[in-house]
């Protein structure tokens, strides 16, 4: 009864556990229910499908509970070198994926996260009197629900296609290649197919937003959340899915190569795919609660309130009808975006994983 | 990062706080006011542009700003600090501006950050330590202010009317007068931080007589009807301020005279009015700035920094002297720049080649550096004598 439960050990998951760690408990205090005791397990395997080399994310793009030192201070400390500290200053600067995995791991051991991975699936948490029960392996107070996404989103129309693979599986490119969707994983597919000799097609319905990070910078901070979180349950659901529209950051290193081959005519825009060799579904994630089977049992089982495909949170990720203050049960990751807009980014982990480290800490029995 | 307002205000107030500390050391240890009064209006112009301008117009605010906006407040404040008349020295002023700007992009870029998890996404509050900062500052204020006020010397106001002197002051008072007040017969000022404010002092041999005594203010006084000085100040520091000297045409009487003060901090003679006498504003071993100053009739020298002087001659308006306009003497240096020099004459009772009616002059080794200034009929221009020189910016 008196330790706290993370469902998922992707990078959500261990945000919140190396917040929990900071925060003083002790490995033994925090059970991580994933089959993967790989916080990475997840997200590398898709990085290196996109042969992605850099982080949208910037400094404070990582796991660590406190914001500075980044990893821009850090590669500074580590190698000698300043440049990592000047671009950071005028947020130019985005770390390698190298160093990403690297810090992951290194914190992975110093936090004791192994000790604190139970290797299973949970199927199911419900609510009971003082807590929560996970699946069969005892009752938690304090429980985040860390699941990630819900799966790859393909097209329905290009499902069963033999010639459609979806961004984040890996794979290789034809001559010709449709690339479909307009976002950061998309942007990057059309370099790499370019940069494979490959002519490329881009499909898209709308033109993508170019911006440095997925919202616009004032959504990371209570600047841009007070209104948000003010704003009425219609307007919260069609900001949000305006602000989740495709985007990809602004710059040479996506314009130049695109502009050039466009003038070899390698490189053009269609509203369909047209018999190209290769589809590559640069489509993303399923979207919506209800695609998370466990998400979807708890808000079946309880019935929790939602909105469109929103489950609807507290502004610190708990969901209200579960979490008092003896209690709690939050959401992190995709799935807390009605609490911040960009949850699915490590800043939004953060903002998560924080609040519940305040909530477990302000609990008068833990 | 993206503050909210009452985040830029407690990271603003935070950031303060070192500083403030430093400014009461400071202020303790040089006993002066100015460190206070520089972070005050350093802080005040903090908050009035967080929630003026950078909260309007600052939705987002990278890292790379700090150093224009800094060099923004910068000047902003070195404006007020300087037409508010804060003393503050330049150089230390611009030190201290400098080191509270690191400390605050440091407090806010690295130590708030580490100290507080959600620093940034709480757009820079402080949470219950900002709402402590926020109270503890008018209180701060408060209590500097009331210190302040305890510190300073006692008031004294002398009624409209005729009071006999000489008034001799040997303790830290402020002397202020009201239109109609009058002193017959000088006041002697024995002591430190001594201000003399809207008094008309008549007679007497020295209007006016400073002798060892720091922080001595004259202000808006006006001296007549004296057979020596109107303002002797000997062994202080002193800053005297729109002042008018009535020094009329008596053989010995001079305006302003400050001498053997070169081991005290620098005086200043500014806005002042000089009529007659035999020199309007002399200064003998001393560190003085005459500014602003107009120096009219005077038979001998209307403006002279002497004996090893050093100081600033500088936008003042001397009119119709005899022999010599501004002096520059005996091993001083000066810098006389963008004055007014008009109608300096000969002196006839004179057979001293050097009082042939020089605008400026540098005598005996004294190095004079004379920018900008408008030289209008007089009998000759620039003068040097007895290996006193002249430079140029």
């Amino acid at each position: 009864m008196s330790r706290c439960a993370i469902v998922g050990g992707g990078l959500g998951g261990f945000v919140a556990y190396a917040t929990l760690r900071h925060g003083g408990l002790e490995p033994g205090e925090i059970a991580v229910f994933d089959p993967d005791p790989d916080p990475l397990g997840a997200w590398l395997p898709r990085a290196a499908a996109i042969r992605q080399r850099r982080m949208r994310s910037e400094s404070d793009g990582h796991c660590h509970p406190r914001s500075f030192p980044g990893l821009a201070p850090r590669e500074t400390y580590r190698t000698g070198n300043l440049a990592p500290l000047v671009a950071t200053i005028c947020n130019r600067y985005r770390p390698t994926v190298g160093d990403f995995v690297r810090h992951v791991e290194e914190l992975r051991d110093r936090t004791g996260w192994d000790e604190s991975v139970v290797p299973c699936r949970v199927g199911a948490v419900r609510a009971e009197r003082g807590g929560f029960a996970v699946d069969g392996h005892g009752t938690f107070r304090h429980v985040l629900v860390a699941t990630g996404h819900p799966g790859l989103a393909v097209p329905e129309e290009l499902r069963g296609d033999p010639r459609a693979v979806h961004a984040y599986e890996q794979h290789g490119y034809a001559s010709r290649v449709a690339v479909v969707g307009a976002g950061m994983a998309a942007a990057t597919e059309w370099l790499n197919a370019l940069a494979a000799g490959a002519e490329v097609v881009s499909v898209r319905r709308r033109e993508p937003a170019r911006r440095p990070l997925n919202l616009p910078r004032p959504l990371f901070s209570k600047r841009g959340l007070a209104a948000f979180h003010r704003s009425p349950a219609a307007d919260r659901v069609e900001l949000l899915t305006t602000l989740l529209e495709p985007s990809y950051p602004p710059g040479q290193v996506w314009d130049a190569p695109l502009a050039a081959a466009a003038g070899e005519g390698r490189f053009r825009v269609a509203a369909s795919v047209d018999g190209e060799e290769q589809i590559v579904c640069a489509t993303g994630f399923r979207r919506g609660f209800h695609h998370d089977p466990l998400l979807r049992r708890l808000v079946e089982e309880h019935g929790l309130e939602t909105e469109g495909r929103w489950l609807v949170l507290a502004p610190d990720g708990a969901v209200p009808a579960l979490a008092d203050a003896e209690r709690t049960l939050a959401v992190a990751g995709v799935a807390a975006q009605w609490a911040y807009p960009a949850a699915d980014t490590l800043v939004g982990m953060k903002y998560v994983a924080r609040r519940f480290l305040h909530r477990v800490r302000s609990c008068p029995t833990r | 990062m993206s503050y909210t307002l009452r985040g830029r205000l407690e990271s603003r107030l935070a950031a303060s706080v070192l500083p403030f500390l430093a400014a009461c050391i400071l202020a303790l240890a040089l006993s002066a006011w100015w460190p206070l009064e520089l972070a005050g209006a350093m802080v005040a112009i903090g908050i009035a542009l967080d929630v003026l301008v950078y909260h309007r117009l600052l939705q987002f605010q990278p890292a790379w700003l700090s150093v224009p906006l800094g060099v923004a407040e910068l000047a902003l404040t070195m404006a007020v600090v300087r037409l508010a008349g804060v003393e503050a020295p330049l150089e230390p002023a611009l030190w201290f501006f400098a080191c509270s700007w690191v400390v605050a992009l440091l407090l806010g870029q690295a130590g708030l950050p580490a100290l507080r998890l959600s620093y940034a996404e709480d757009g820079g509050e402080l949470g219950r330590g900002g709402a402590a900062l926020s109270l503890a500052a008018p209180v701060a204020l408060v209590g500097v202010v009331a210190v302040a006020l305890a510190g300073q010397p006692p008031t004294l106001r002398l009624a409209a009317g005729v009071h006999e002197g000489p008034l001799v002051i040997d303790h830290p008072l402020t002397l202020v007068g009201r239109p109609g007040t009058v002193v017959r017969g000088g006041i002697v000022v024995r002591a430190d931080d001594v201000t003399l404010r809207d008094l008309h002092v008549v007679g007497g041999e020295d209007g006016i007589d400073v002798d060892e005594a720091d922080g001595v203010v004259i202000d808006r006084v006006t001296v007549s009807g004296v057979t020596l000085d109107a303002i002797r100040i000997r062994r202080s520091s002193a800053t005297v301020r729109d002042c008018t000297i009535l020094a009329g045409s008596a053989p010995h009487v001079q305006g302003i005279d400050i001498s053997f003060s070169a081991h005290r901090t620098m005086s200043l003679v500014d806005g002042c009015t000089v009529l007659g006498g035999q020199e309007g504003i002399v200064t003998h071993s001393a560190e003085v700035v005459v500014r602003d100053n107009r120096v009219v009739g005077t038979s001998l020298r209307a403006i002279t920094m002497t004996e090893m002087s050093m100081g600033a001659i500088e936008d003042n308006e001397v009119r119709s002297a005899r022999g010599v306009g501004i002096y520059c003497g005996d091993y001083s240096h000066c810098e006389i720049e963008d004055n007014h020099v008009i109608g300096t004459t000969p002196d006839r009772d004179s057979d001293d080649p050097s009082r042939g009616g020089y605008a400026i002059q540098s005598h005996f080794h004294a190095v004079a550096t004379v920018d900008g200034n408008r030289l209008e009929d007089n009998a000759r221009e620039l003068g040097g004598f007895a290996g006193g020189s002249f430079g140029e910016h």
